[in-house]
């Protein structure tokens, strides 16, 4: 075949995914306004999703290639592209229907540089979309996530869920409770007795201690060296769990925290993006955990307000 | 003294008023207010002439299936269509009537054979026995609701809890007219609930026959009528497609195809449904139509006078919809001639069989915000 310069290339990506309800899910979880604009990133490794607030709070969603059926990567390098955040997730969207799993095709770029969407699984229905891109702004801050001092301060807090009807996390909880007292939350996390305090002092105080050994269901791993405290704006902290999927809490899912240096906090979040029935899926094991293909990373990274650290 | 007045109305009309029998006239006319003045010929009453008139009289049963229709399905429906309606009675027929005498919103007719809904029903009226009026639909689904209720009690014959509806004229308290309502009275064995559901006035014989006039270009139907496989799952589309914009382009096809597309500045998102059934003018698919892209195979009928296409608000198109609560065997849209709306029509089978049942009809017609292109 001759390649003349009218004939097409092939697509940077084309990946076709089984579920979309559990993309859908993934990317609501780092949804906090009605307008955002987010940067997609393709690489052979995955898809992320990259989005930001006032160069405070930024948001990241890992894709890797291991959640799609099908993922063929034809760019050289890494393309970027721009797109409005709440268009993306209400299209995604319009293609899940309630109770059946909907497979759809998501291919970049389109012959105007647009994000191409259509579904695969009908039979004489086919949904499709067109979304409009743009070339992104550079990314102000890209966080490379330091530990403070030499010793990484890490902790991991699982969030307990009430089964039932109502369901809220621990951490999500706190972080809900946390409106009243006022604007600047405290986080201080100290290694005896080994705990992780929320404090609010504004309209009245607020207090909330997650202590190891003691709530052993709510706190399954802790690491620190040496005291540290650092203050966040709250809407910051809000945005990391208004958004939480109904998945995470039914899956008893635990969100990594961290402080890093100069009190960068970082919030880890797994979301399943398995299908409805994933009870037959053969990744699933028998103690009912996903295996790690099937869930997608989204990370948070909040600015501290004033280095407290002593 | 005298008690019989002969009386000028402001029309001229020659009337005999006769004190002892209080308000009638011989003409029917009911006395509501009047005027009066003295002069060297007697007292001259003046009163204005009423649009209600004495002999306008509506009095039905409704059968059980008729409350269990109106009361689980169709009247859920139509609340949603708007609050206000006009209900049009006619010797044959109740009619309900959503936004036929004003532009702006999504029409809608739910027409019944009275056999449907009633009983023993009588009217009369100076108006070839036809009544109009506008009635708040969820007072009214309110009332059939807590009649259902009440009608649990057993009495003795057939008649003993049955449903009556009736058009009266009452005073109701802190007011000084008597105003319209209809009454819904229900007798059980121990006891008898009268709610009555204020109407407005009773429509004008201009205002009637302007809603008959609607009414009878309403009836018209498409050309071709398309079928739609599964209205949940278009129901489903339409409220999730909804946030992304708010205007809807709508095409359809001779060869059974129904495409709904939204299209802004920024996305384009649609759904296309291939080889529905068709009704009416119909066409085979060229073959090589096949493989292309749904836009493309829209704009390609269209443009050979095979297609349709009209924009609409989605708003509407997801109002129009929720007629799925009264549960309709089967869905069809079409689009009138010359583009000039978006219909859909709603069909309903005789109970056990696939038998169109012909007593009830309900359909909708969108207005088109665009001119479509044929």
């Amino acid at each position: 075949m001759s390649s003349s310069a009218v004939e097409a290339e092939a697509p940077d990506l084309v990946c076709q995914l089984d579920s979309v309800q559990g993309m859908v899910d993934a990317l609501s979880a780092v949804r906090w306004k009605r307008h955002q604009d987010a940067v997609v990133e393709l690489s052979e490794h995955g898809v992320v999703l990259i989005v930001e607030d006032t160069g405070c709070l930024q948001a990241k969603v890992y894709l890797q290639r291991e959640l799609f059926v099908r993922y063929e990567y034809n760019a050289e390098g890494r393309p970027r592209f721009g797109v409005s955040l709440g268009l993306f997730v209400d299209c995604l969207n319009s293609f899940s229907a309630p109770g059946r799993s909907s497979s759809i095709q998501i291919q970049y770029p389109g012959p105007d540089m647009q994000l191409l969407l259509k579904s695969v699984d009908s039979h004489d229905a086919c949904i499709y979309a067109e979304i409009r891109t743009r070339i992104p702004d550079t990314i102000s801050w890209d966080y490379n996530f330091e530990p403070a001092g030499g010793t990484p301060l890490t902790f991991t807090v699982k969030v307990l869920y009430s089964l039932g009807v109502i369901i809220s996390a621990a951490l999500k909880e706190a972080i809900d409770d946390l409106e009243w007292p006022g604007s600047s939350i405290q986080i201080i996390v100290q290694p005896d007795p080994p705990c992780v305090t929320f404090k609010g002092e504004g309209h009245g105080d607020l207090q909330i201690d997650f202590t190891y050994y003691v709530n052993t269901d709510l706190v399954i791993a802790f690491h620190c060296d040496h005291r540290v405290s650092y203050r966040y704006k709250y809407k910051f902290l809000r945005a990391i769990t208004s958004n939480l999927p109904s998945s995470v809490i039914k899956d008893n899912r635990g969100s990594k925290l961290s402080i890093g240096r100069g009190g960068m906090l970082k919030v880890q979040h797994l979301v399943s993006v398995a299908r409805a029935a994933a009870a037959s899926h053969p990744h699933v094991d028998s103690a009912g955990h996903q295996q790690p293909s099937r869930i997608a990373y989204i990370e948070f990274f909040v600015k501290s307000e004033v280095d407290e650290n002593n | 003294m005298c008690n019989i007045l002969y009386c000028c109305d402001k029309f001229g009309t020659l009337l005999r008023w006769d004190l002892q029998e209080s308000t009638t006239t011989r003409r029917g006319f009911t006395l509501d207010s009047y005027h009066s003045t003295t002069t060297k010929f007697g007292a001259i009453f003046y009163f204005a002439r009423e649009n209600w008139k004495a002999d306008m009289k509506f009095k039905a049963f409704l059968t059980e299936h008729g409350v269990s229709l109106l009361e689980r399905r169709f009247l859920p429906a139509l609340d949603k269509m708007g609050k206000i309606c006009h209900l049009f009675l006619t010797r044959d027929h109740a009619i309900f009537l959503h936004n036929l005498l004003n532009g702006d919103g999504v029409q809608c007719i739910a027409q019944f054979r009275k056999q449907a809904l009633f009983d023993d029903y009588r009217i009369s009226s100076q108006n070839e026995d036809r009544i109009a009026f506008a009635i708040d639909v969820s007072l009214l689904l309110r009332a059939v609701r807590s009649s259902v209720s009440i009608c649990t009690e057993f009495g003795n014959g057939p008649t003993a809890n049955r449903l009556q509806i009736k058009l009266v004229k009452k005073l109701p308290l802190n007011c000084t007219q008597p105003m319209p309502f209809l009454t819904f009275e229900t007798k059980g064995y121990k006891s008898a609930v009268v709610q009555d559901v204020p109407i407005s006035k009773p429509l004008s014989r201009a205002e009637v026959l302007e809603l008959q006039t609607a009414l009878d270009l309403a009836q018209d139907l498409p050309q071709t009528l398309v079928q739609v496989p599964d209205l949940n799952q278009l129901q489903n589309f339409v409220d999730r497609m909804k946030h992304v914009g708010d205007l809807l382009n709508v095409s359809v096809s001779k060869y059974g195809d129904l495409h709904v597309q939204i299209s802004t500045t920024l996305i384009t998102l649609g759904a296309e449904f291939r080889k529905l059934l068709v009704i009416g003018e119909q066409a085979e698919s060229p073959s090589d139509d096949r493989n292309l892209s749904a836009q493309t195979r829209s704009e390609r009928a269209i443009s050979r006078g095979d297609a349709q296409r009209v924009q609409v608000s989605v708003k509407h198109f997801s109002r129009s919809l929720q007629c799925h609560l009264a549960k309709p065997d089967c869905t069809f849209y079409g689009i009138a001639s010359q583009g000039s709306c978006l219909t859909v029509i709603f069909q309903f089978f005789i109970p056990g069989t696939h038998q169109t049942d012909k007593s009830i009809s309900l359909h909708c017609r969108l207005p088109v915000l665009d001119p479509g292109s044929n």
